[in-house]
This record gives C-alpha cells, sequence and structure tokens, in this order.
C-alpha cells in the first residue's frame, strides 16, 4: 500500500501507516505486486471503497482461525510459476524445477478452492488451463510436493532408461572386474578411486595390466586404472544408452512446455486470481485479528465511531499486560479536544486518523461502528512530528511551516489532526492562532479535530468540543521512585472516553496531581496548589 | 584395507548419522574421503544423503572454482543448486529449498539413475544445519563435504567430523603436521566444567584476547560458545591451547584424520606424513590414496 498524496511521512508514522501495511500484507509473491500497487480510494469513490470494506469484512466472517491458517500457509508456500510460463510461452523448454514448481502451483490453487467452497466463499481460482496442466503433471508425482520425469510420462522413455541400466550394469561390471584383478594383483582389498599410490615398497612385481603410472616419487608411484577392452566396449554402449535417455527425457520437456505454452494465458489469470486472494485473506485476517468491521463511507467530511481502538497502541499496551480503552467520537466538521495530560487526546485523534485510513483504504476499522467520509489529505499538526526536526527552524517556526504547507495544498477533503498546535508560543497567541486554523478549516469545509489545554477555544470559534473525561480520583502516591506503579494507578483511575461538552466547561489538566504521583516531593506540590488558589 | 568402510563405521560407532569433511585447506583429499565413505555407504545399503558447502566450498572467498561432480547410485539423495542440476539423467526431485546459494536456488534431489552430479550447499552455518536435518529425514547417513568455518552448526550434535590434511596445505611435512595439529586440538576442545571457575566469552577467541589472557595468568576456564570460536590458528593456537584452559559449550566429535601426500605442487613421502600425523593427532589416521591406516 502507498498513500503518498493522502499522508506525509510524519502523519503516516504517527497513523501507524506501516503497522496497517504490515498488517494487511499479502504472504505470496502473486499477491505482494498487486498489494504494492494499492492506492487510497479517491473522493466520489465511497461507493467502491464501501464495498471492498464489505467484501473483506464478509471473508473475515466466513473463515475460521484454522481455514486462514490453511490458506496463509498455502498461498506462503506457492512457488512463483510467472517467469516460468513466461518462458515457456516465449518457446522455452523448461526444467523440471519449473514443472515441480507448476505442480505445486496448481495443486495449491485446487486446495484454496476446496478450503474456500467448503466455506461458501465464491472465489473460483481454478480454470481448464490450470486442471489441464495439472494432469499433464500428474505422473510426475502423486502428491504436490516432488517431481520426476517419470517414465508414465512416456513409454520411449522407460524404455530407454532399462536399457540405459542394463548398459551400466555391465560397464560396472566390466570395471569391477578390472579393479578387483588389479586390486589382487597388488594384493589389496580394493581400489578406491580415481588415482590410488602403490608404495615401491609393496611393489614386488611390475605394476598389473591396465594400471598408468601418473606420477613417480622414491618411496610411491601415483596411479590410475586404464579402462580395459570389455570396459571400453561397455563404456560405448552406457554413453549410446545414456544418450537415448536424454534424448526422451528432452521430448518429454518439450511436450511438456507446449502444453504450459498453450495454457499460458489462462495459468497467467489464475496466477492474477491468485494474488487478488491473497491481498483480500490479508485484509480479511487483519479484520479477523482484530475484530474490525466494514465502515459506513460517506461523501461527508466526518469521521465516527463507536468502540474505535488505536491497534498499534492497543498492540502494544497488550504486550505489556494492558488494554485499551475504546473510543467512541462523532466528528463532523471541526472541533476542538481537551482533557488532562496524560489522558489520551494524542490517542483519540491517533484513533480518528486510523480509522479514517481504514476507510480510505477500504478497509474494516477496529470499532464496533464507524462511519468516515474519504479524505485527499489527512495532516497531522503539532506535537508528534518531532522526528522531522529541523536545526534551523525554532519549534513554533516548524509548526507553521508545515501549517503552511497543509493550507498551500488547499485539499477538496482534508481530515487535519492537531496535537497542542502553537503551544511554544504565548498561550493568547496560540489560542489566537488555534481560532483561526479552525475558522480556516470550516471555510474550508475539511473536518478536523485540535487537541489543545487552552480554554475557550471551542467556544470562540463556535465548534463542538470534546473533551477526555480524566480522572475518576486522584490516585494515592505511591514510593517516589516507582514509575512504573505510578503510572499504572494513573491509568487505572483515568477515564479516557470522550463526551461533548457544553461551551463553559473549563478543560482539565490535573497537571499538579500528577506531578504528585510522578514521585515529586510534597513541598514542591503544595506551593504548586497554593500558586494555583491564588 | 577400505579405508572408506573403516571411516563408516567409526562413525558409526560413535553414533553419528551424519559424517562432516573438513580440510585444513584446498586439495588436500576431502572430496576424495567423501567419495570413498560414499561408495562404502552405498556397499553397504546404508541410504546416504550428500551435501556441500558453497558450490566448491570456497565460494565465500571468490575462489570458485570448478570442483570434479559425483558419481552418484540411485537412492542418493543430495542438494544442488537448480542451475547446477543436470538436465539428463533426470532426478526425483522432492522439495525446493529456500536456502540461496551464489549458483542459484537450493534444491533437494534423489537420485534414480545413477550418473555425475554436482554438489552444492548452503553458504551459512545456519544453512548447513538446516540443510542436515532436511537429508536426514529420507538418509541413513548424512555426509557433507564440509569446511571448519561451517561446522560450528553441527557442534553439540553427535555428527562426526573427520579432517582431511595434504601435502597441499604447507611447504614441508612438518607444517602440514603441525596445521592439522593445531586444527585437531581446536575441534576437539572440551565441555566446559560447570563446577570450576569459567570465564564466558561473548564471541570469538582472537589472537590479542589469548596474548591478554596469558599476560594476565588466567587460570579460569576460558568458554566459547563452540570450537569453531577459537579464531586463533598456527603456532599461537597451539600456544593459546596449551597456557590456557580453553573449553567450549558445544563440543564437537573428531573421529578420524586423512591424509593425501600427493598435492598439485609437491608429494610428500606417504607413510611417514600419516604416521607423523596419527602421532600429532592422536586420531586414527588414513590415507586415502594408499588405501592405508598409519600405525
Amino acid at each position: 500500500m502507498k498513500a503518498p498524496s493522502l499522508l506525509d511521512d510524519a502523519t503516516a508514522r504517527v497513523l501507524g501507516f506501516d503497522w496497517l501495511t504490515s498488517a494487511t500484507a499479502p504472504v505470496s509473491p502473486y499477491g505482494e505486486p498487486l498489494f504494492a500497487q494499492l492506492r487510497p480510494f479517491a473522493a466520489g469513490e465511497e461507493t467502491q471503497a464501501a464495498a471492498r470494506a464489505q467484501a473483506i469484512a464478509a471473508f473475515a466472517g466466513a473463515c475460521d482461525a484454522d481455514a486462514f491458517d490453511t490458506l496463509r500457509a498455502a498461498l506462503n508456500d506457492v512457488p512463483d510459476v510467472n517467469a516460468g510460463v513466461a518462458r515457456a510461452a516465449m518457446g522455452d523448454v523448461l526444467d523440471d524445477p519449473s514443472f515441480l514448481e507448476l505442480r505445486r502451483f496448481c495443486a495449491t490453487i485446487e486446495r484454496l478452492d476446496a478450503v474456500l467452497g467448503a466455506r461458501g466463499v465464491a472465489v473460483p481460482l481454478s480454470n481448464r488451463a490450470v486442471r489441464t496442466v495439472a494432469d499433464a503433471l500428474t505422473p510426475g508425482g502423486r502428491d504436490g510436493s516432488g517431481f520426476y520425469l517419470a517414465g508414465e510420462f512416456d513409454r520411449a522413455l522407460d524404455a530407454a532408461r532399462d536399457r540405459l541400466a542394463r548398459a551400466q550394469a555391465e560397464l560396472d561390471a566390466a570395471r569391477g572386474r578390472e579393479s578387483e584383478r588389479v586390486a589382487r594383483e597388488l594384493g589389496r582389498d580394493e581400489i578406491a578411486g580415481d588415482e590410488f599410490i602403490v608404495m615401491r615398497t609393496d611393489l614386488h612385481a611390475p605394476l598389473p595390466a591396465g594400471v598408468r603410472v601418473l606420477r613417480e616419487a622414491p618411496t610411491y608411484v601415483l596411479c590410475a586404472l586404464e579402462l580395459g577392452e570389455a570396459s571400453f566396449a561397455a563404456l560405448a554402449r552406457r554413453d549410446a544408452a545414456a544418450d537415448e535417455v536424454g534424448a526422451a527425457e528432452a521430448r518429454v520437456r518439450e511436450r511438456l512446455s507446449s502444453i504450459v505454452r498453450e495454457h499460458a494465458a489462462g495459468l497467467g489469470a489464475a496466477a492474477d486470481a491468485l494474488g487478488e486472494l491473497d491481498v483480500l485473506a490479508g485484509a480479511a485476517h487483519f479484520a479477523k485479528v482484530y475484530g474490525c468491521t466494514a465502515p459506513a463511507i460517506t461523501p461527508e467530511p466526518v469521521v465516527e465511531f463507536e468502540a474505535a481502538r488505536f491497534l498499534p497502541l492497543e498492540v502494544e499496551l497488550a504486550a505489556a499486560g494492558r488494554s485499551f480503552t475504546p473510543l467512541d467520537l462523532e466528528l463532523r466538521d471541526v472541533a476542538v479536544l481537551t482533557g488532562p495530560n496524560m489522558g489520551g487526546k494524542s490517542v483519540s485523534l491517533q484513533t480518528c486518523g486510523f480509522v479514517a485510513l481504514c476507510a480510505a483504504f477500504g478497509l474494516p476499522a477496529p470499532a464496533r461502528r464507524a462511519r468516515s467520509g474519504i479524505f485527499e489529505q489527512i495532516a497531522w499538526l503539532g506535537m508528534g512530528r518531532e522526528r522531522e526536526a529541523d536545526g534551523l527552524l525554532s519549534s513554533f517556526a516548524r509548526e507553521v511551516v508545515e501549517l503552511k504547507a497543509v493550507l498551500t495544498r488547499s485539499s477538496r477533503r482534508l481530515l487535519v489532526l492537531a496535537d497542542e498546535f502553537a503551544r511554544t508560543t504565548t498561550p493568547h497567541e496560540g489560542k489566537a492562532l488555534m481560532i483561526a486554523l479552525l475558522e480556516r478549516l470550516r471555510k474550508l469545509r475539511a473536518c478536523g479535530m485540535l487537541a489543545t489545554h487552552l480554554a475557550g477555544i471551542a467556544a470562540a470559534a463556535g465548534v463542538a468540543h470534546f473533551a477526555v473525561r480524566g480522572l475518576r480520583e486522584i490516585p494515592p502516591c505511591g514510593p517516589a521512585q516507582d514509575v512504573d506503579a505510578a503510572l499504572a494507578a494513573l491509568a487505572e483511575a483515568m477515564d479516557y472516553r470522550i463526551a461533548e461538552v457544553g461551551p463553559e466547561d473549563q478543560p482539565r489538566a490535573d497537571a499538579i496531581a500528577l506531578t504528585a504521583l510522578l514521585g515529586v516531593d510534597r513541598e514542591f506540590v503544595d506551593s504548586a496548589y497554593r500558586a494555583l488558589s491564588q | 584395507m577400505r579405508v572408506g568402510l573403516e571411516l563408516l563405521e567409526l562413525a558409526r560407532a560413535a553414533g553419528a548419522r551424519v559424517i562432516f569433511v573438513v580440510g585444513v585447506g584446498r586439495d588436500v583429499g576431502k572430496t576424495t574421503a567423501l567419495r570413498a565413505i560414499y561408495a562404502a555407504a552405498c556397499r553397504c545399503e546404508i541410504s546416504a544423503g550428500l551435501a556441500s558447502i558453497g558450490r566448491d566450498g570456497e565460494t565465500l572467498r571468490g575462489e570458485a572454482r570448478g570442483k570434479p561432480r559425483l558419481w552418484l547410485e540411485p537412492r542418493t539423495s543430495f542438494v544442488t543448486a537448480r542451475d547446477a542440476l543436470p538436465r539428463t539423467p533426470a532426478v526425483e526431485i522432492s522439495k525446493l529449498s529456500s536456502l540461496r546459494s551464489p549458483a542459484g536456488e537450493l534444491l533437494y534431489a534423489r537420485v534414480v539413475s545413477s550418473g555425475f552430479y554436482e554438489l552444492v550447499g548452503a553458504p551459512t552455518a545456519s544453512g548447513v544445519a538446516e540443510i542436515v536435518e532436511e537429508l536426514g529425514t529420507s538418509s541413513e547417513m548424512v555426509i557433507v563435504d564440509g569446511a571448519v568455518d561451517r561446522v560450528a552448526a553441527l557442534a553439540g550434535s553427535d555428527a562426526a567430523i573427520v579432517v582431511a590434511c595434504g601435502a597441499a596445505a604447507a611447504p614441508t611435512p612438518a607444517e602440514a603436521v603441525d596445521e592439522i595439529a593445531t586444527l585437531v586440538a581446536r575441534l576437539r576442545v572440551a565441555r566446559f566444567d560447570p563446577a570450576a571457575p569459567a570465564l564466558f566469552l561473548e564471541g570469538a577467541l582472537t589472537a590479542s584476547d589469548a596474548a591478554a589472557l596469558i599476560a594476565a595468568r588466567e587460570s579460569r576456564q576460558i568458554v566459547v560458545r563452540d570450537p569453531t570460536q577459537i579464531a586463533v590458528s598456527g603456532r599461537a593456537g597451539a600456544r593459546a591451547l596449551s597456557a590456557l584452559r580453553v573449553r567450549c559449550l558445544r563440543p564437537l566429535h573428531v573421529i578420524a584424520a586423512t591424509t593425501a601426500a600427493i598435492g598439485p605442487q609437491r608429494s610428500f613421502e606417504p607413510r611417514t606424513f600419516a604416521r607423523a600425523v596419527a602421532v600429532a593427532t592422536a586420531l586414527p589416521t588414513f590415507d586415502v590414496y594408499a588405501a592405508t591406516r598409519a600405525a
């Protein structure tokens, strides 16, 4: 999957695009090129995007874990026959490994058709070409795991091999007799190998007939066994028989290659279908594993979901034995998101972007229910882009440059997710800039959510105001150094859910409570509370 | 004297189902020893699986050179590269491997009609281990034309190692004997004693490590993962092994040495050379060309 126009690199990183790509990737050499060409749907293609998401969800619903295991293992193991088929189509005679690959390809297609057919998933992969080639190669082995140019392919081949076996046996016998005679005359058990040494001290007579001296040394002679007349004659007969076998094998390969050539187009179609199945199965496997549902895809600039999860974080939390609190949100038009530190504002924005990203590629989204527009651009501003640091620009200047890029592009369908944008300037001016950004997004008919700690922005801009609910209670402080325990207590006490709030509600930060929880000394914390009350 | 049969019997007596033939250099009779063992296996009707490392064993060092193909008998399993497979006689291809060698993708084949075939193997120790395991599923004895640096894959297993030494390895018999004696001493480093103090090395024991440890009068066991991690050869190696208590976690089983007194450039007096190797290594030593065992 590629999305250069939909996401810039930093947004892709923040929203876990690589994670999503990896989680939905196909496993076969047929699916990989198709997957690499996948692009997000464009505005106006909502029907197609929704249809894809529904097809994937239906596939996921039809297959259980065992079926996916079988399917993915078969796809992972299927050899790439495209090059061989192309060579055959151009008149090449294929080699035996290529026939083995074709047998496995055909066997895999038949197996996949059986697995999917049993589950009512109508994805017919096989065609006449596959069946014809499979039948033609059947004498090569009973299952798809091996291949031998067996005599069943051609009786003449069988007969030629019989003659070769007899000729080889005659040669071996003749050679064996000569070798045994020489060994006996030299007083040895055997002559092993092409060359052998005879020690002069062991040599009480001339070397036996048929022994050729290769090198003489003071203490030994290096020898080789020559072919006697009987061996020569047997060798000539063996070579002639071997030539016959070679010719018969070549004829069989030519015939099999011509069958592949005749059916190259059909095999190519089956390979294409296999690729499409692999891409579909990759996405369906993702949907199954992560409990995704097909989103409703709408021409409106909205992102709405119930019980949605930001999967890259959910997976990370699960690995640490923690769970993700599913989120509900109805983002239409533009809105402000406030909430306490560590309350999940950034994750809420990421969840929003992830759902929109899934919709853009026609993928089921990790939510109980989701509805999203198709966006031409999803832009992340503010915190999270830091890896792109440019030493010549201050944090604020960099944010402004990034904002300018988004506004200049003026996408027709734009989703902006801003995490504490303009936080590095004065609160007064930061607030003004955010109000201006909200007004501009409205003017562009864009969708956007701006997370901030600053108060009064939603009311001033006249937009919806969402807030993370925040701490249910202030958890008791643990030992000063035990940060992990403090974070666990915080996670336990935090209500990460989002709710729409009224224009008069003040954003919560719970910052001083968090400072205490994370182990800063009591005197410091009390001092902060006193300053706050003044 | 049937050298191949003797080597085969030594391996079987040690309980090995894998024989790895390694050499101290090129043209020291590795392939000749392998042929002899293979021929003995065929005579005993033991199904054999054959493999090599690299195309000719040294391709990773950029010294690829054509190696004589082997005459293989029906029922023999072997590993070769797709591009090295002869068109005729056809073989039964049992499996295509995901391993690659410089000569192309590797595959497992089984001889149906006897003929000349080229062995090609994996260029990595893990690849060699994979091949040996796969061949072991269809063969009673796996014989590998190997190289010392790939033996690591077999460390800790019951594979038997035959070390080949020849006139091609050194200018004089004494130097050739030193070479094999040091190599055998390295390969035969014993398993470490868990009850005794030990210094475990993460990687290889290099010459500079050894020099520093000797200078520090280190008396603990110096423990490497397996004997191939002792990267000190020649006289320095001999000195390190005598001055330090070098041990390993996964030992190797060296069962015999072979000698090839003839080389492309020079030859040694066969009996004297074989006897010297036998004394220096304390191993059963066979001259594969003279079909003799050193007394």
